[in-house]
């Protein structure tokens, strides 16, 4: 009698212990036998480094730019890799020291690259046929401010701290009011990016922003409800578009290459798509003396404020 | 076969007490029912689990892909290397995250100093697919593992490592309190069928008490209804059945009273009638043949030529032999020597007589210092002398011998001889019956009577006669 029960109770554990769903099993691996990783091979042939600076978030970025680096990549016949970075300043170190060959930055990135380490021009963007761009400051659409004096004690969005149009300009709006930004704001932030930074206002996270006109039109453009939750309170005067510079490093006979390839991309039919998607109708030359207006506008602003 | 089974299965289950029967119905259905509730439960949680943690483990891969698009963008390792440390802080369930960039190079990971380079190749995602998941085997268990694309796979591959080690820790928890459930019913049960088994089983062995005292010929015990049941039945029966045996056995004895007393009258009415015609023939028959022997010789002594004198004298002989067998006669019914002198007087005189007709010796030893109570002492005398009638009769004996002795309130009495013998076991007629009557007068004074024989080892005949007994019944007799 005890055996019959021993071997019910028996039964009930093996039971209790096999039940488990059936699944097929990919493979076997020993969690804890930790290798080395390999070092990554190198390339077998030298890429491209284009950086672009962080006017509008990485992913859009990625998006944006990849048919034109993939037109480039042909072009050139070699690979082309993007180099992301989360602030201007960032970026600008990178060309310093010849870790990129060109980048796409802003128009006070190059200012301060160029007086600083000899950042080189080497075409510039033409929208809507002007080589020129605007900060817009932009609010909620339910907002009541009229100008910036209206924003006094409310929640700012910054975007870089080296942005002329994201900082720079609305930093010289207050210092006109007679404000410093931290006693002007109640809070401020920093989103890194002009889309964000229209993000931020239509969300309501902030008050409000100033923004590159550049990309405010794009990303109206590619999403018309943002003009339903944003508008613009003020426009600045004309300053000079973000530019594409090269690097002190650059050899020379790259950057002719790449100045006329790019040059030469609003002729060639198969551009077309590649900068459609930067929102850019073709590059042309630019001077350094197209920069005067705002380089004198950076001068107002000590530059201890514009570090971040 | 199948029949060898059951057979082998009833002569284990069938050889157990009741309680045991019980018990292993209640233990066996509980445990069979755990049984399948712990196999059932385990199987439907495991499936949900399963389910569950393939579900986190394609949430997670989904949320930390997403998240890791701009830090792999801007070059932030760093940024990248929290967001897998917090993935893996938030989400106990998740043992490891890494991403591998679209060249296979990892270049974020949660193992530290170092990598399982096997588990690189074991799961992969199209940059189209939504996500690739995959069961991997691993040392520390099974590992669903999910393989999420980075922006369409263009930047890399989030893959995300969840261990079913909680699963099997809410398995392990569930059937850990279903067996100590099953434990605490099981005892429940024993409780339960040890109470039933007592319900049942206490009419039962007072049935079976109440049996073995009818049994033993005591009638008096009835068994309660305990319950309106087959059992309560039963024992309603039981007593039905005691009551008329009861009735039955005290018939029984009143005729067997009847019987003894008839038998007793029929004994003492033969030997009173004896004892009247011995002493008739002793007293009056006897009497006058003597006169009629004294008549005849004074007859031959006064005419001794007389041509009749013959003829008396042949007359004188006739009676003088009638004479004699009258004695013998009178001897024989009922010796006088028995009611005047006792038992040892009269079986000396009977052995005497015997021996002097059979020419067999026999061997006496009678111890008596005291007369006994009549009535036994005819029955050992008659005993005594229905054994030497056999004796004579059947047993070709050499010798006999026989031993009378009183021993504080028994009197015992051997008659043996070294004749034929017989099987007893056989009934033989006559003997049978003479047997049978001896043992009918040894029984009705309380006594006993053991016959001992086999073919060729002689005869042994035992009787006991309790006396306080006998005289306890005479003093009831006298009293009633």
């Amino acid at each position: 009698m005890k055996k019959i029960f021993l071997l019910l109770l028996i039964a009930i554990i093996l039971a209790a212990c096999s039940a488990f769903p059936q699944t097929e099993i990919a493979g076997n691996v020993d969690l804890n036998d930790l290798q080395p990783l390999p070092t990554p091979a190198g390339y077998e042939v030298v890429p491209l480094r284009v950086a672009v600076a962080a006017v509008i978030s990485p992913k859009g970025t990625v998006e944006s730019y990849s048919p034109f680096l993939t037109y480039l990549q042909e072009k050139l016949n070699r690979p082309v890799e993007l180099i992301q970075r989360r602030t201007y300043l960032e970026v600008n170190d990178l060309i310093e020291h010849g870790e990129v060959d060109i980048a796409f930055v802003c128009t006070s990135a190059y200012i301060q690259g160029h007086d600083s380490f000899g950042m080189e021009l080497l075409v510039a963007p033409q929208v809507g046929g002007k080589t020129t761009y605007n900060s817009y400051l932009i609010v909620p659409t339910s907002s009541n401010a009229q100008s910036m004096s209206d924003l006094k004690g409310k929640v700012f969005a910054f975007t870089d701290p080296i942005s002329l149009s994201g900082r720079v300009y609305p930093n010289y709006l207050i210092q006109q009011l007679g404000f410093t930004p931290e006693e002007f704001f109640a809070r401020t932030f920093y989103t890194y990016s002009h889309d964000e930074a229209i993000r931020a206002v239509a969300s309501g996270v902030a008050d409000g922003a100033a923004v590159d006109s550049l990309v405010f039109e794009y990303a109206v453009s590619r999403d018309p409800a943002l003009a339903e939750k944003v508008k613009i309170i003020h426009r600045s005067p004309d300053f000079g578009i973000p530019p594409v510079v090269a690097s002190p490093f650059t050899r020379p006979q790259i950057k002719d290459e790449l100045q006329s390839v790019l040059l030469e991309m609003a002729d060639d039919p198969t551009a077309k798509d590649a900068l459609l998607s930067i929102g850019v109708e073709r590059f042309v030359l630019i001077d350094d003396s197209a920069y005067e207006s705002v380089r004198s506008l950076v001068g107002v602003i000590p530059t201890s404020e514009v570090q971040p | 076969m199948i029949k060898k089974i059951v057979q082998r299965i009833w002569a284990v289950v069938g050889a157990v007490s009741v309680r045991s029967k019980i018990l292993g119905i209640v233990l066996g259905f509980i445990i069979l029912l755990g049984a399948g509730v712990i196999i059932q439960s385990r199987y439907a949680l495991a499936a949900t689990m399963t389910a569950q943690l393939e579900e986190q483990s394609v949430s997670v891969s989904r949320d930390v892909a997403a998240r890791a698009t701009d830090p792999i963008l801007l070059n932030d390792l760093l940024g990248l290397h929290d967001l897998l440390d917090e993935t893996l802080a938030n989400n106990p369930n998740v043992r490891y995250a890494f991403i591998v960039d679209p060249q296979g190079q990892v270049i974020a990971q949660t193992f530290e100093g170092g990598f399982p380079l096997d588990l690189l190749t074991l799961n992969s995602v199209n940059p189209n697919e939504h996500h690739h998941s995959a069961l991997i085997q691993t040392d520390e268990g099974l590992v669903w593992d999910t393989a999420v694309p980075i922006l369409d796979g263009k930047i890399g591959t989030a893959r995300i490592g969840l261990s079913d080690a909680s699963m099997r820790a809410a398995l392990s928890t569930l059937t850990a309190q279903l067996l100590l459930t099953i434990i605490l019913v099981s005892a429940t049960g024993v409780l339960v069928a040890v109470f039933l088994t007592w319900i049942l089983t206490r009419p039962i062995l007072a049935l079976v008490t109440a049996t073995k005292s009818v049994a033993k010929g005591d009638f008096t015990p009835r068994v309660p209804r305990w319950a309106d049941d087959e059992i309560g039945d039963l024992a309603e029966a039981f007593n039905a059945m005691t009551e008329e045996l009861a009735r039955t056995d005290e018939l029984r004895h009143e005729r067997e009273v009847l019987r003894r007393q008839l038998l007793e009258k029929v004994i003492t009415t033969q030997e009173d009638e004896r004892r009247r015609i011995a002493r008739e023939l002793h007293d009056s028959t006897s009497q006058n043949l003597t006169s009629l022997i004294v008549g005849l010789r004074i007859m031959e002594t006064n005419c001794a030529q007389c041509a009749s004198i013959s003829k008396a004298t042949d007359l004188r002989d006739v009676a003088s032999k009638t004479l004699d067998e009258v004695h013998d006669l009178s001897m024989r019914l009922r010796p006088r020597v028995l009611d005047d002198l006792g038992l040892a007087a009269a079986l000396e005189r009977l052995v005497s007589e015997w021996q002097a007709r059979y020419k067999i010796p026999v061997d006496v030893a009678i111890q008596l210092n005291e007369r006994l109570p009549g009535d036994v002492e005819t029955a050992i005398y008659r005993i005594v002398q229905e054994t030497l009638t056999n004796i004579a009769r059947h047993a070709q004996a050499k010798s006999a011998s026989i031993l009378v002795e009183r021993r504080d309130d028994v009197v015992r009495v051997i008659v043996e001889d070294d004749g034929v013998g017989f099987d007893i076991s056989s009934n033989h007629g006559e003997r049978h019956l003479g047997l049978l009557g001896m043992r009918e007068r040894a029984e009705l004074l309380n006594g006993t009577l053991v016959v001992e024989s086999s073919p060729e080892h002689g005869t042994s005949i035992y009787i006991e006669m309790p006396l306080m007994e006998r005289m306890n019944v005479l003093l009831n007799q006298e009293q009633q």
